[in-house]
């Protein structure tokens, strides 16, 4: 049997926005992937979680601004605990100037206001696919 | 009796519009469009007086000023005084946001309209691990009175109202409290002040909600000793804010976003009657806060219809007898969510369409968003640009000339009875809970809420619901045209601020506040009483709401 694809959603710090995230998140459980949704949190119960859960894939959410601090910190973090993979996404309300400076810090994509959740998911679909080469281990 | 229209004519009307769908309306050959409003209320091609047959004008309608209110709270509505333009307005520390104010004040707004940053709307000092990344952001940074003090200062706040959109009741507890002390302290007596907190238990447990909540029957109960508290000694203030705005934003219907509004009223009404006030000592204080979204026609028959459900229930379940009781008086802002990151000099006729919609559902205050807020906080040229819109709607169009024009038009009153037939059945579901605060402690509203979120997606994806710029007439490569917003350094200063009050304020005194406030909480007092007088020791925002979760725990809200 596959593995399902796991992803572990969080909403950054005190960000108060939750439709986004829960849509996104209801969007690709019904696309069949295995989804850990968290609420708000901090970078480091993130990371825990994720290494715990043997995710595929981080997915943050923010709408406040706190992106710039919180979302690198959580590739930090990641790497700090030198484990192979997930693969880190964000999505929200993300001034555009931004986007480089967090592809900088680590950040794989950045879903945008308007992003259709097609994308997202195909996204996700694609670089588990590609990059997490051990995602079809049997369970 | 008033009937709209005389039987025999409604007779031959209807039969000559069944003739006319028949034989000359032809829609399309192929066309499968189904036609409905955003919330999912079907619309026929045409109306007549057929559908209004049923109408009895005076007591389903009335005149403005008059029951039911539907055609308008006021006698006069915008002919004697237009609606306040109240552009929200806050970010990063005090000092900033200050001067913002006084530059909007300047421009021509007549009110203020606050908010606050994420870490002090959830009660947290700026300082907090979980607050630091957000300090200043979306709103400006209070900590302590100090912070207050410095936010208001210049600003006449005995001749000025303003609103203080402390959406959570664990923030309006402490930030409200501050401002009244804070007016004691500038010599203004707390009954010359006027203005609106939002103070919103839906806000707290279910709309915007973040680390360690407060159970929903104790944020709850801080929003009714709000209530209370301006009841006895703030008689000018509307302590509350049903902040259906937010609802909406989170995903809500037209319907559901009514139906949540007046269940909450219906139940601070309760609890406050159940305290031992008269309703009618209340109900005139307590303010509604609703969406206008993109649904231009749903949106003005969403207004109407709560206007004639709140008159109904403040008449008949509570007996007020106080027409400022049954008078149910809104404050819009225009849907953020309506927003679009792309091409987003178009919010700017978005928001005016929306605003327009407001104004033609009778508001009595009106906020209109920045063209930049899918990108980041509004820039000072977006701000001015969305008063300026706001304006030209109340200078130029004429929209203000008679009251509620839309009033008798076959399809706006059939639309408001839908959304009135939809919101009780709503309202009967809770109801049937047992009300507002159980439906929020059962998970039961945020199901409902993340659903339709879901469903307006889904219709966005399927391109079922065309947005401009989105999902049609996108643009490859778009160059922006707007300069974004960049937040003003917070943390530190708000970092040196507290240290120097800790260092400065008088412990025994901070102490005996935060004993006086656990106390409180233990014999079920009423806390607003008590925090008014303990902020003046300049406790902090998160000492407070340390104090009341140490009282009244925390709670683990629905997630998915």
């Amino acid at each position: 049997m596959k593995k399902k694809i796991r992803i572990v959603v969080a909403r950054l710090g005190m960000d108060a926005h939750w439709r986004g995230s829960i849509v996104v998140a209801r969007a690709l459980r019904d696309a069949g992937l295995e989804v850990i949704y968290l609420g708000n949190q901090m970078p480091g119960t993130i990371v825990a979680t994720a290494i715990q859960e043997d995710a595929d894939i981080v997915g943050l959410s923010t709408l406040s601004g706190n992106h710039m601090i919180l979302a690198p910190e959580v590739v930090r973090l990641l790497r700090e605990e030198d484990v192979d993979g997930p693969t880190v996404i964000l999505g929200g309300t993300i001034p555009p100037d931004d986007i480089p400076r967090l592809k900088e810090a680590g950040i794989a994509e950045v879903f945008g206001t308007g992003t259709s959740l097609k994308k997202i998911t195909d996204y996700i679909t694609g670089t588990s696919l590609t990059t997490q080469g051990d995602y079809q281990k049997s369970t | 009796m008033s009937r709209l229209f005389d039987k025999n004519a409604i007779e031959d009307i209807d039969r000559e519009k069944d003739q006319w769908q028949k034989e000359i309306y032809q829609p399309a050959e192929g066309e499968e469009k189904v036609f409905e409003t955003l919330s999912g209320i079907p619309v026929e091609p045409l109306y007549t007086p057929a559908h209004t047959a049923g109408m009895d004008y005076l007591n389903d309608l009335g005149f403005p000023g008059q029951e039911p209110y539907v055609r308008g709270v006021y006698p006069t509505m915008y002919r004697g005084r237009t609606w306040t333009l109240r552009q929200l307005a806050g970010f990063g520390p005090a000092e900033e946001t200050n001067k913002r104010y006084k530059f909007l004040l300047k421009e021509g707004a007549t009110g203020i309209n606050g908010v606050f940053d994420y870490p002090t709307l959830r009660g947290f000092d700026s300082t907090d691990p979980f607050a630091r990344a957000d300090a200043g952001r979306g709103g400006v940074a209070i900590d302590t009175i100090e912070d207050m003090r410095i936010l208001f200062e210049g600003i006449p706040i005995d001749k000025i109202s303003t609103s203080l959109v402390t959406c959570q009741p664990i923030c309006n507890i402490s930030v409200q409290s501050m401002y009244f002390a804070s007016a004691e302290m500038r010599n203004v007596p707390l009954d010359k002040l006027t203005g609106t907190s939002q103070n919103d238990f839906l806000m707290e447990t279910v709309i915007t909600v973040a680390p360690e909540l407060l159970p929903p029957r104790f944020s709850f109960k801080l929003s009714c000793d709000a209530i209370e508290y301006c009841t006895k000694h703030v008689p000018r203030w509307n302590p509350i804010s049903f902040a259906g705005y937010n609802y909406r934003e989170s995903g809500c219907s037209a319907a559901q976003e009514v139906a949540f509004v007046i269940a909450n009223a219906t139940a601070c009404s309760e609890e406050l009657i159940l305290r031992g006030l008269e309703v009618d000592s209340f109900a005139p204080r307590l303010s509604f806060f609703l969406s206008a979204h993109n649904d231009f026609f749903e949106e003005i028959a969403k207004y109407r219809a709560a206007r004639r459900i709140w008159f109904h229930i403040m008449k008949e379940r509570f007996g007020a007898k106080d027409p400022r009781s049954l008078r149910l008086r809104f404050h819009v802002q225009t849907a953020g969510v309506a927003l679009t990151a792309q091409q987003p000099l178009n919010n700017i006729s978005r928001a005016a369409y929306h605003a327009l919609s407001a104004v033609l559902g009778g508001a009595q205050s009106v906020h209109i968003d920045g063209y930049d807020e899918a990108l980041c906080t509004p820039t000072e040229l977006s701000s001015l640009t969305a008063l300026r819109t706001n304006q030209i709607l109340q200078l130029e169009t004429r929209a203000t000339n008679t009251i509620d024009p839309l009033g008798g038009s076959y399809f706006v009153e059939t639309l408001t009875n839908k959304v009135e037939e939809e919101t009780l059945r709503l309202l009967d579901e809770i109801d049937g809970m047992g009300g507002i605060v159980k439906a929020a402690a059962t998970g039961w509203i945020h199901k409902e809420i993340s659903n339709s979120a879901y469903e307006y997606q889904q219709a966005i994806e399927s391109g079922k619901m065309p947005i401009v710029g989105v999902n049609c007439y996108q643009m490859e490569e778009e160059e922006l045209p707007v300069d974004l917003f960049q937040v003003p350094e917070t943390l530190q200063i708000q970092e040196q601020k507290l240290k120097r009050i800790k260092n400065e304020r008088n412990g025994s005194h901070v102490r005996e506040a935060l004993d006086a406030v656990a106390r409180c909480c233990e014999q079920d007092g009423n806390l607003m009483e008590v925090i008014v007088e303990s902020v003046k020791s300049r406790v902090t925002q998160g000492e407070i709401s340390q104090t009341l979760k140490g009282s009244y725990g925390t709670w683990e809200p629905p997630l998915f």
